[in-house]
This record gives structure tokens, C-alpha cells and sequence, in this order.
């Protein structure tokens, strides 16, 4: 009797589960499918993200590709053979110049009135108005034909234009508008004739332009106002070499083909490897990522140089010699950093830091720091101070944990054998939590290349590959970089364009940097696992 | 003026002959010049009492077991031999003194670092350092600044061979140490205890986390290592007390009940409490 009670309880118990079901859910399926579905959304969302980026920026590369075959067809590509060796020229009369300023300040600082030092550089003036006076020739011919030139790309582009709208009304089943629409045919052959016929004016003007240099040099090297500076002996040898070279690009030209096929390689060596990012030109887009890429490296870089002495320094404090008092004001202090808004950083790097490094800059005895002073007032390193700034709390605070979780047993067992606390530090635990210490300046290095607001307002904005011939120099050279030329371009540019998707590109290199930072950065934290045992 | 531990007070100990080697005799007549005197001695954890009024005498070149429950502060004790305790935030003595050869070692003159130079410490897990055999064994002599290879060498084989461990892992020295087995870290642990030649070696629960086979080769060890260094050694087992301890101290709450030769506590202690404990009738 009581044994069957028993057994009746026992069941009832065991049977208790089914009560709480509701629409033939336990309470449990429902906290798991509650995650579980919380979990497949972020999985999608982010597979969708990808996909619409590798989709939007995928078309890129056909469209360069016809971006460089229309440069090619309409001639702008012969033209630019022309241009090249004119525009190697100009930067030598520049050079000129600056010469010349030189000698001038020279003469006024000897005590000559302004009028003296001019008449003392007459000589060196009549040099360089006929150094300049070589190329006028051939400037001409030039210029002429980039005018033929541009209108046969323009023409070219608006029969483009003209047959994407037609192939629009076609689909939009408006067969009548769409053969209303007339659509003129560029005739590339003729044009190019056109354009190749210049060929005898220019091999004219090269000749002349050689004549004439030749003599200009001449006449500076047996000049009396010209020996010993070190300074002009450069130009000259330039301008020699310059010579030697040119004849060279006359066979290229030569060669030249305008209907010789742009091959699709080209299009990705022309994204990957370009020197240019140059938008809305008259003359010719072009979208090289190089000018951007390295301008974030060097920001990043300026700010990873700034960054990490501080933030593993202050780790290395926090974590094995500030006191308990100490470590409740400064921990919260640093990591209260990542609380300010990148724009109220940029805003202070716009107002005061920029400002405050070039008037540092300024300073009389500090002439000697190279680059010293700085031309611009927002460069590379403004920038890189302010994201140096922004990165501090992501290194401190990982390194901090990394150097924190050596296992208290190895600090111990330093100390019982007589080690005092720098040499348990620098032998035991910073060996210990080394790689926690290279994954936690990874993943600064991520968060500062990925940084857009403070390298939009500071950077400068010049799109251009720093000068590595300036050394230090090129520290205040103001960059452009792959954040900042997105979150600046991509609102004035018209959707499905070249210029869009190029701005897409860059996304998705920006994207596999970080991606391949943060692999490193794991792949070094599982390392940091297993060497701590 | 600074206490200096360092060679000349160690030596005149490890010279000194020990007039009562064997422990065994009733009463100890002429009992050994104590390595370590404890005179009572108050501990304190922030607020909370860890030792009452310890006073007690550690002879040299014996071992001396410290057993007791769970929280009596035979650890605690441990840890002020070498200051370990000093790691620790918001600890303190209260009164009393702890004199090591004579030297009352919380005088505000000693040198912290030398004094654990002196005073070596195994711990109860097994913690060498994530660097080569070879590496953990140096460490120490390192920290002194010896950097001659040759001098490195010999200390290295011989603190292996004196922790019986250099046939095991003569072929290995420069992999890693994290690659041994738990008796053997064990065993490095006591080696790199024993490279920097200290005077007293501190045991903290050596054995409690190997097998039994590792457990007796340790003990066989510590047998060995007491011609040479005086041991304290803290356990939880009565069976390892009784089998390589000379002298025995039972603690419970922070006091220390009974001290004396290990034989006589396990036979005929003078203590109800300790009686009860050994018997395992509570603890």
C-alpha cells in the first residue's frame, strides 16, 4: 500500500516537467531558442554585411578597367607620354627658384639693398629665363593637344551616358524613347590620327627644347656666377640626365597602340599600386589606393609609437607596483578616455593641439629637431597624438589583464628565491605575458586604422604618398587616409558609379587589414595560453 | 646597518656539528642550536588573528613537521620564516619575534631579499617557470648575477642530482619545464630551491598534489636533504609527519598546542587536543 503511494508521488514528480509547457514548449526551449535565435541573427546580419560589400565593391575593377580603356581609346594616354617629361621639367625650373631665393636672401644678409641684389642677379635671371624659355615650344604643343584630346573623352563619355540610358529605357519596355535617343558614335581611329599627327611637332619641339638646354647648361658651367654652388651643380646634372632620358620616350610613343586591349590585371595593379587618387579631374580619374594605404600606416604608426611606451608602462605600474589606492584612481581614469567622442578629440586636436605643435615647432632652439618648423598645422602627427590618445585605454587595459593573469605561483616562487620585484618583472612576468602584451598592441593597431573622426579632422587631407626623402620630415607632411577618404567621399558620390565602388574598395581593404590584425592577434593570444601552462 | 644573511653566517652553521643527530631519545638532553626561534608571536590578516602567542624553537638541520586542521595558521607560520607574507595586503605582526640564526628578521634593517636567499620555499603546486630545465634551476644564481657558465653548469647538475632528478632529465635540460611529470616539477621546484644554497628550505604542502609512488620519492629525498639544510615542512597527512618529520608541532586556532619529538606527539602527546586530532577524531 504505502510502496504504491510511493511510486505514485515518484512519478507525479517525474511527470512535473509536462505541466509548464506552453505551445509545446518547455520553459527551457524557449531560453533556447531565445539565444540561439539572438545568435543566428548577428551571424546573418553579418554574413549580409559582407556579402553587400563584396557585392558593391566588386564591380570596381570592370569599371576602372573601362575607365583606363576610354584613357586609352580617346588618347589621353599618348598625351600623358607628352606631359610626363614636361612636368619633370617644370619641378627642375622650380628648383631653379628656389636657387635663386636662396642667393637672394644670401646677398641681403651680405648688406645689399633689394635693387643691388636683383642687379647682382642678373646673370643667373637671364640663365633661368632661358632655361625656362626651352620648353615653351613644346608646352604649346602639348597643350594644344590635351584641348583635342579631353573633347574626345567627353564626347566619349556622353555616348556612354547616352547608351546606358537607352539600354534603361529598353528594360523600362520604352522601345520608341529609347530609338528616339540618339546615340553618337565616337570614331576612335579618326580622332587618334588626329592626335598621333602631332607626333613630327613634338619630335620638333624636343629637339629644340634639347638645343636650347644644352646651351643653357653650358653657359651656367662656364659661368663665373655659378661655381661653387653646390646647389645649381645638382640642377645641372639633372637636367643632363633629364636629356639622356627623353629621346627614350619617343619609342614608346612610337610603339603606342589605341586600340590595344586594357587587360583586366591592369585595372587591379592600377587600384593596388597606384601613386593617384584623383577624382573629378578634366583630364583623368584615377583611383590608387597606395597614397591612402600609406597614409594610414603612418598615422597608425606615429600613434602605435606614442601609444605603447605609455599604455604598458602604466600596465606594468597598475598591475605590479601602484598601491591599492593608487590602482582604484588610475585604472578608471585611463579607461575613461575611450569615453570621449572621437569628435570632441578631433575638435581638440583641430583647436589646440595643432596649433600648440606647430607655435612648438616655431621655437627658435628647436631648430635642430628635423622638419623643424612644420608648414601645415594638421598632419600626420597631430593626427597620430590625438589616436595615440584613443588607442591608450585598448592596450592598457588588455596588457593590464594579460600581465595580471600570470599565474600568482610564478611571481611567488620568483620572489622566494630571492628576486626583488624589477627583476621578478622584467625575468618572470613580462616573459610570462608577453604575447598578451603583443595581441593587446595588435588590437591598439586595430582600433587606430579603423579610427575615422580624428584622422578626418586632423590628417590634413592631402592625398598624397608622404615623402620618405624628408625623413623625419614626413612626420608633419598632412596625409589622407582610407576611414577618412570613405566617411568623406561616399555622400557626394552618385551610387553605382566608378567613384562608389572604389570608395567600397577601400572598405574592403580597410576591412581585410583589420581582419588580418585580429588573426594575428588571436593566433598570438592562443600562444600566451599554452606557454603559461 | 643592514643584516647581511649572505655566506659567513651560513657557513658557521652548515660547519657546526649537530650535537644530537638522532631524535629518537626521550629527552633531549643537549638540544641543537635552533635554527629558528619563534618568541610569542601575534599574525594578523587586516583585523582577523592568524597566530596567538606562537613561541617555539626549530633546531637546524632536522625536520620539523607543522600539522593541524584546515586554518590553523601553520601555513601562516610558514610564510614569516621567509616574509612571504609580506605579498600579501594588510598583514602584520602583532608582538613577538622570529629570529633566524639569532636575527630577528621583521627588524626594519633586514634585507628582505637576502633573507629569502637564505630561506627557500617549495610550494604546495608545483610552480616552475615556463622557461627550460637548465633555465629554472639558474634562475636563481642569475638573480645573484652569476653569470659564469661553467659555475651555472655544476650548480645546476648538482641541485638536480641533490633533488635526484638529473638522471630523469639529464638528456632534457633545455626543454621546457612545464614538459615534466607533477613529481617530477615537483622535484625541480626543490632543485631550484636548493641551487641558491639556502640554510632552511620551507615545504608547504609538498606532496598533497602527487601520487603516492612521486609522494614516498620526495619523502626519500627530504631524508636526504636534511644532512644539509633544516627543513619545516607543513602537511596534512599524519602518516608523512610520522614517517620523515623529526620533531612534530600540532597548531589549532592560531595556537600552538604541542611541540616535541615526532615519536613522543604520535605516541604519548601530552595534549587531549592533539590526541584527538591525531586519531582522527575530529579536524
Amino acid at each position: 500500500m504505502q510502496t504504491s503511494e510511493h511510486n505514485q508521488a515518484l512519478s507525479s514528480a517525474l511527470k512535473g516537467k509536462a505541466r509548464l509547457r506552453v505551445l509545446g514548449l518547455t520553459f527551457d526551449d524557449v531560453v533556447r531558442y531565445f539565444f540561439g535565435g539572438n545568435a543566428a541573427v548577428a551571424v546573418v546580419v553579418l554574413a549580409l554585411i559582407l556579402v553587400f560589400l563584396l557585392k558593391e565593391g566588386a564591380g570596381f575593377f570592370g569599371q576602372n578597367r573601362t575607365n583606363i580603356q576610354v584613357y586609352r581609346k580617346a588618347g589621353l594616354e599618348y598625351v600623358d607620354m607628352m606631359r610626363a617629361p614636361l612636368e619633370e621639367f617644370s619641378s627642375l625650373t622650380r628648383t631653379l627658384n628656389d636657387v635663386r631665393l636662396k642667393r637672394f636672401r644670401a646677398l641681403l644678409a651680405e648688406g645689399r639693398d633689394t635693387d643691388g641684389a636683383n642687379e647682382a642677379l642678373k646673370e643667373y635671371d637671364d640663365f633661368a629665363t632661358a632655361f625656362g624659355a626651352a620648353a615653351s615650344e613644346a608646352r604649346g604643343v602639348v597643350s594644344d593637344i590635351t584641348e583635342v584630346a579631353t573633347a574626345v573623352k567627353t564626347r566619349a563619355q556622353v555616348s556612354a551616358d547616352r547608351e546606358d540610358e537607352r539600354e534603361m529605357l529598353l528594360k523600362g519596355g520604352k522601345a520608341e524613347q529609347a530609338a528616339a535617343l540618339k546615340v553618337d558614335v565616337v570614331d576612335y581611329e579618326k580622332e587618334i590620327k588626329l592626335i598621333t599627327g602631332v607626333a613630327p611637332a613634338w619630335k620638333a619641339a624636343v629637339t629644340e627644347m634639347q638645343e636650347k638646354l644644352r646651351g643653357a647648361v653650358s653657359v651656367a658651367r662656364g659661368a663665373d656666377w655659378g661655381k661653387g654652388d653646390k646647389e645649381l651643380a645638382k640642377v645641372l646634372v639633372k637636367t643632363e640626365n633629364f636629356l639622356s632620358v627623353l629621346p627614350k620616350a619617343d619609342a614608346r610613343m612610337a610603339a603606342w597602340r589605341w586600340d590595344e586591349p586594357v587587360p583586366l590585371s591592369r585595372s587591379v595593379t592600377a587600384f593596388l599600386f597606384g601613386r593617384e587618387w584623383l577624382t573629378a579631374s578634366f583630364w583623368q580619374d584615377w583611383y590608387g589606393i597606395l597614397p591612402l594605404v600609406s597614409g594610414s600606416l603612418l598615422v597608425s604608426l606615429i600613434a602605435m609609437a606614442i601609444a605603447v611606451p605609455f599604455a604598458v608602462s602604466a600596465a606594468i605600474y597598475i598591475s605590479e607596483v601602484a598601491t591599492p589606492g593608487e590602482k582604484s584612481f588610475i585604472k578608471p581614469y585611463i579607461e575613461f578616455i575611450s569615453a570621449i567622442p572621437s569628435v570632441v578629440l578631433g575638435f581638440f586636436g583641430i583647436a589646440v593641439l595643432g596649433t600648440a605643435l606647430r607655435s612648438l615647432s616655431q621655437v627658435e632652439w628647436l631648430n635642430w629637431v628635423p622638419g623643424f618648423p612644420m608648414s601645415e598645422r594638421l598632419n600626420a602627427l597631430t593626427a597620430g597624438c590625438l589616436l595615440a590618445f584613443t588607442s591608450i585605454p585598448t592596450i592598457f587595459s588588455l596588457a593590464e589583464d594579460a600581465i595580471t593573469n600570470v599565474p600568482k605561483h610564478f611571481k611567488e616562487a620568483s620572489f622566494a628565491l630571492g628576486a626583488t620585484r624589477f627583476q621578478t618583472l622584467v625575468r618572470v612576468l613580462i616573459p610570462a605575458s608577453l604575447s598578451g602584451i603583443i595581441s593587446a598592441i595588435l588590437l591598439g593597431f586595430g582600433r587606430v586604422i579603423g579610427e575615422t573622426m580624428v584622422v578626418l579632422l586632423c590628417a590634413g587631407n592631402r592625398i598624397a604618398i608622404p615623402d620618405f626623402t624628408q625623413g623625419i620630415g614626413m612626420l608633419y607632411e598632412p596625409v589622407h587616409t582610407m576611414t577618412g577618404i570613405i566617411a568623406q567621399e561616399m555622400g557626394e558620390v552618385a551610387q553605382g558609379s566608378i567613384h562608389y565602388r572604389a570608395l567600397f574598395m577601400v572598405g574592403i581593404i580597410l576591412f581585410l587589414v583589420s581582419l588580418l590584425i585580429n588573426f594575428v592577434a588571436q593566433r598570438v593570444v592562443r600562444r600566451y595560453r599554452i606557454s603559461i601552462g | 646597518m643592514s643584516v647581511d644573511f649572505a655566506t659567513p653566517t651560513v657557513s658557521l652553521v652548515k660547519t657546526e656539528p649537530s650535537p644530537n643527530s638522532s631524535a629518537t631519545g626521550p629527552i633531549q638532553a643537549t638540544a641543537p642550536v635552533p635554527m629558528i626561534e619563534v618568541e610569542n608571536l601575534d599574525f594578523f590578516y587586516g583585523k582577523s588573528q592568524a597566530l596567538h602567542g606562537v613561541s617555539l624553537k626549530i633546531p637546524a638541520r632536522q625536520v620539523t613537521a607543522f600539522i593541524g586542521p584546515s586554518g590553523c595558521g601553520k601555513s601562516t607560520l610558514l610564510r614569516c620564516f621567509n616574509r612571504m607574507n609580506d605579498l600579501i595586503e594588510g598583514t602584520r605582526i602583532g608582538r613577538g619575534h622570529i629570529k633566524i640564526q639569532g636575527i630577528d628578521i621583521y627588524d626594519p634593517s633586514v634585507d628582505v631579499i637576502a633573507l629569502r636567499r637564505q630561506v627557500g620555499m617549495v610550494f604546495q603546486k608545483s610552480n616552475p617557470f615556463p622557461k627550460s630545465i637548465y633555465q629554472n634551476i639558474s634562475y636563481g644564481l642569475e638573480l645573484q648575477g652569476v653569470k659564469d657558465k661553467a659555475r651555472l653548469d655544476a650548480v645546476v647538475e648538482k641541485s638536480l642530482r641533490g633533488a635526484a632528478l638529473w638522471d630523469e632529465v639529464k638528456d632534457r635540460l633545455h626543454t621546457s619545464a612545464l614538459g615534466l611529470s607533477g613529481g617530477q616539477q615537483q622535484r625541480l621546484c626543490i632543485a631550484r630551491a636548493i641551487a641558491v644554497e639556502p640554510a632552511v628550505i620551507l615545504m608547504d604542502e609538498p606532496c598533497s598534489a602527487l601520487d603516492p609512488i612521486a609522494t614516498s620519492k620526495v619523502e626519500e629525498l627530504i631524508q636526504e636533504l636534511k644532512k644539509q639544510f633544516t627543513i619545516v615542512i607543513v602537511t596534512h597527512s599524519m602518516q608523512q609527519a610520522g614517517r620523515c618529520s623529526d620533531k612534530t608541532a600540532f597548531f589549532y586556532l592560531g595556537k600552538l598546542i604541542e611541540m616535541d619529538v615526532t615519536q613522543k606527539v604520535f605516541t604519548k602527546p601530552a595534549q587531549q587536543q592533539t590526541e584527538d586530532y591525531i586519531t582522527g577524531r575530529f579536524g
